[in-house]
């Protein structure tokens, strides 16, 4: 479905991805897992062709996304705030969407009867433009729109950040739910390990653009390498601290 | 848009040193028994510029700095700012042109001095108002009963004492009375004093405002439904338009001055010269592609990722803006019917330059899409953050100037009926094209996508 060549994305001098050669097949259910400025939310944009990449291409079902848009009927993403248009209501909004794919405002609607729960009586028929939802149900209304057209490649940079305890559940069931009905390539990025372990298969861990495992997570095994990975990331910094601060002390 | 506003200031400065010259007054006098109006015209057009102390304080409260020494500083800000010189615009040019032969450069110096203290403490005047309707909307009474009350005094009486006070003080401007300038100080720092008490006791009132958001009528526009994707595009233009504070001001800002131009030209005297009424039509006509399309694509800055995101969105909603914007020119239309009645302006040149401004001047302001690359905050009204381009300040300026050299040039060579028909015919060539030249602009939009996006996300707020 998604192979990447050769991709290199700098910011000024530093190298914000910088990813040889990786694959993502057709009805793969992948989690991108990093530290702050891994590079995860610049993927995203590369792959859907937001930002420009220095070197290197990127195939959705080869078709580069840079010469053509034949890969965006088939696509669904949500990356943050700047995918809202805000000064509508959210049916209004999803209607917009749907007309965009070709769906009447009943197509809309049945589309939307799934996510009942996940909207828990708060995003429709509020008589609000999106900007007055709060942080949480922005979040939702972004979801929902970038899957609203069964899109065989769905992408969502931090789907559980700012939802409740029962929303990030109801989401999770969702996501893990699509992939298996639609054969759909799921791209998820996150820092919460528990969550991503819960439902994905495959994890790319990403590290200063570079994606250092891809690991099959079954059973979810991958859940012990994860967090002693970040676990030795962090020992690791909190040892160099106290080595600087040693040389500091013997200089003074 | 502030060059714009130089523009018209200057303009009208020196119009009015011409128009008024050759009277039984002076032309500053006649201006100087007029002052007030200059003052409540200023005091209505801070209404979308200028916020209050109150509402910018919120960002620095958690500093260690007490809570009226911010106010203070504020308002301090609020006095030097640099809005508070726009009407030395149309002051200057004003009194070179009359006061400069009776009272030579220092008597201009001194009167523009003045003015600039008179904009002042109608500035703490305005914050005084603003603060006060923003706590209870019944508080917008004070400003109308003054002006109000100004208004009688000066038109109920057959001789108004107002006028002759206005005059005086006008007078004692230009002569560096130093009883004048006491005066306005003393009332700069009474009403500053007054402010400061007033707003150190709302400062937390206006800090915890919370905004009703609920949506009391959500407009379809169901008859949009039969054109498809297109009509889609159309309604969130309007949308767009409607909703969103930047562009409501705007839009309420260019029918009101087409209104009063259109007004002037049907029912007074005063723009009869051939070239003032050429002036005044071409800027109807213009003005709203002007305020809305040079900005082009600034307001989809916000949601520019959702909009790329999607095959040929971009195409979609161009092809729709340059239809509303199209039929958007039946306002200007409308609003010159009164004209085309009193047979001030004829119905062909109206025809004529709706057509060309649709055709010709949108052409170039389309251009812009490619260009533009910095979000217009749409949540906001008219700030300072949201001014022009250099680029865009430079094709809005030509979108009215070769319309009106174009107009001038035609007119000499083959006269005002044969001229209307060939800015008509230049007009449609560009309307029954534009399929085809909006394909190409957002070709090039498509290819400077990236340097555009990046822009638009980095001056997002």
């Amino acid at each position: 479905m998604i192979t990447i060549n050769n991709l290199q994305k700098k910011f000024g001098e530093k190298i914000a991805v910088n990813i040889e050669q990786y694959t993502i097949n057709q009805g793969d259910m992948l989690g991108l897992v990093g530290n702050n400025g891994a590079g995860k939310t610049t993927l995203f944009r590369l792959i859907l062709d937001l930002l420009k990449a220095d070197e290197g291409q990127i195939t959705i079902n080869d078709i580069n996304v840079c010469d053509s848009e034949e890969w965006k009927k088939f696509t669904g993403a949500f990356i943050d705030d700047g995918f809202l248009i805000d000064y509508l209501t959210p049916e209004e909004y999803f209607y917009f969407i749907g007309k965009m794919y070709g769906m009447n405002k009943a197509e809309v609607d049945a589309r939307l009867a799934p996510f009942e729960r996940f909207m828990n009586g708060e995003v429709l028929d509020q008589k609000k433009f999106i900007r007055n939802f709060s942080a949480g149900n922005k979040q939702k209304i972004g979801i929902i729109s970038a899957m609203l057209h069964n899109p065989q490649l769905l992408i969502l940079d931090e789907p559980f950040n700012f939802l409740d305890p029962s929303s990030q559940s109801v989401i999770k069931h969702i996501l893990k739910k699509y992939s298996e009905d639609h054969n759909a390539t799921v791209i998820i990025s996150s820092h919460n390990l528990n969550h991503t372990v819960d439902i994905c298969p495959r994890i790319a861990l990403l590290e200063h653009g570079i994606i250092i495992r891809d690991i099959q997570n079954e059973n979810n095994s991958a859940e012990k390498e994860l967090e002693d990975y970040f676990n030795i990331s962090v020992e690791e910094e909190i040892a160099e601290e106290e080595v600087k601060e040693n040389i500091n002390a013997v200089k003074e | 848009m502030a060059i714009f506003w130089a523009g018209y200031l200057i303009f009208f400065g020196t119009t009015f040193a011409f128009a008024f010259d050759g009277g039984a007054q002076e032309a500053y006098q006649v201006l100087n028994s007029g002052l007030i109006f200059v003052l409540a015209i200023d005091f209505i057009i801070r209404f979308p510029f200028q916020k209050t102390p109150t509402q910018e304080v919120k960002p620095y409260m958690l500093l260690p700095i007490k809570r009226n020494r911010l106010i203070d500083l504020l308002l301090l800000r609020s006095g030097l700012d640099a809005f508070n010189l726009i009407w030395l615009f149309f002051f200057v040019p004003f009194s070179i042109l009359t006061i400069t032969k009776f009272y030579g450069i220092m008597g201009v110096f001194s009167y523009c001095l003045g003015i600039w203290l008179l904009i002042v403490f109608n500035n703490y005047w305005f914050l005084l108002c603003r603060t006060l309707i923003g706590e209870r909307i019944w508080w917008i009474i004070l400003p109308l009963s003054v002006y109000g009350g100004i208004a009688a005094g000066m038109l109920i009486p057959a001789k108004s004492p107002i006028f002759s006070y206005s005059a005086t003080l006008g007078e004692g401007l230009i002569t560096g009375s130093i009883l004048t300038f006491l005066g306005i100080l003393l009332a700069i720092a009474c009403i500053g004093f007054i402010n400061r008490r007033l707003m150190s006791n709302l400062v937390y009132a206006e800090i915890n405002k919370v905004e009703d958001t609920k949506v009391k009528n959500i407009s379809e526009y169901k008859f949009l439904d039969r054109y498809g994707e297109i009509g889609e595009y159309m309604r969130l233009e309007l949308k767009l338009l409607l909703r969103n504070k930047v562009c409501k001001y705007s839009l309420r800002m260019v029918i009101l001055l087409v209104l009063v131009f259109s007004s002037l030209i049907s029912f007074t005297s005063v723009y009869d010269g051939e070239g003032m009424k050429n002036f005044l039509v071409v800027y109807n006509f213009v003005i709203f592609g002007i305020l809305f399309l040079s900005s082009i694509m600034s307001y989809e800055g916000n949601y520019i990722d959702g909009l790329m995101s999607r095959k040929e969105s971009i195409y979609n909603l161009l092809r729709a803006k340059y239809t509303v914007y199209s039929i958007a020119i039946l306002i200007p239309f409308i609003l010159m019917i009164p004209a085309m009645i009193t047979k001030k302006v004829a119905v062909m040149s109206c025809v004529s330059w709706a057509v060309f401004s649709v055709g010709f001047v949108y052409f170039c302001l389309f251009q812009m899409a490619v260009y533009n690359n910095r979000t217009i905050n749409l949540s906001v009204r008219m700030t300072g953050r949201n001014v022009g381009t250099g680029l865009q300040n430079l094709i809005a300026g030509a979108s009215f100037g070769v319309p009106l050299i174009l107009n001038v040039v035609l007119k000499a060579l083959i006269g005002q009926e044969t001229a209307s028909w060939v800015l008509i015919i230049i007009g449609l060539s560009f309307i029954l094209t534009s399929n085809l030249w909006i394909k190409n602009v957002y070709h090039r939009f498509m290819k400077r996508r990236y340097k555009n996006m990046e822009g638009f996300r980095d001056s997002r707020q």
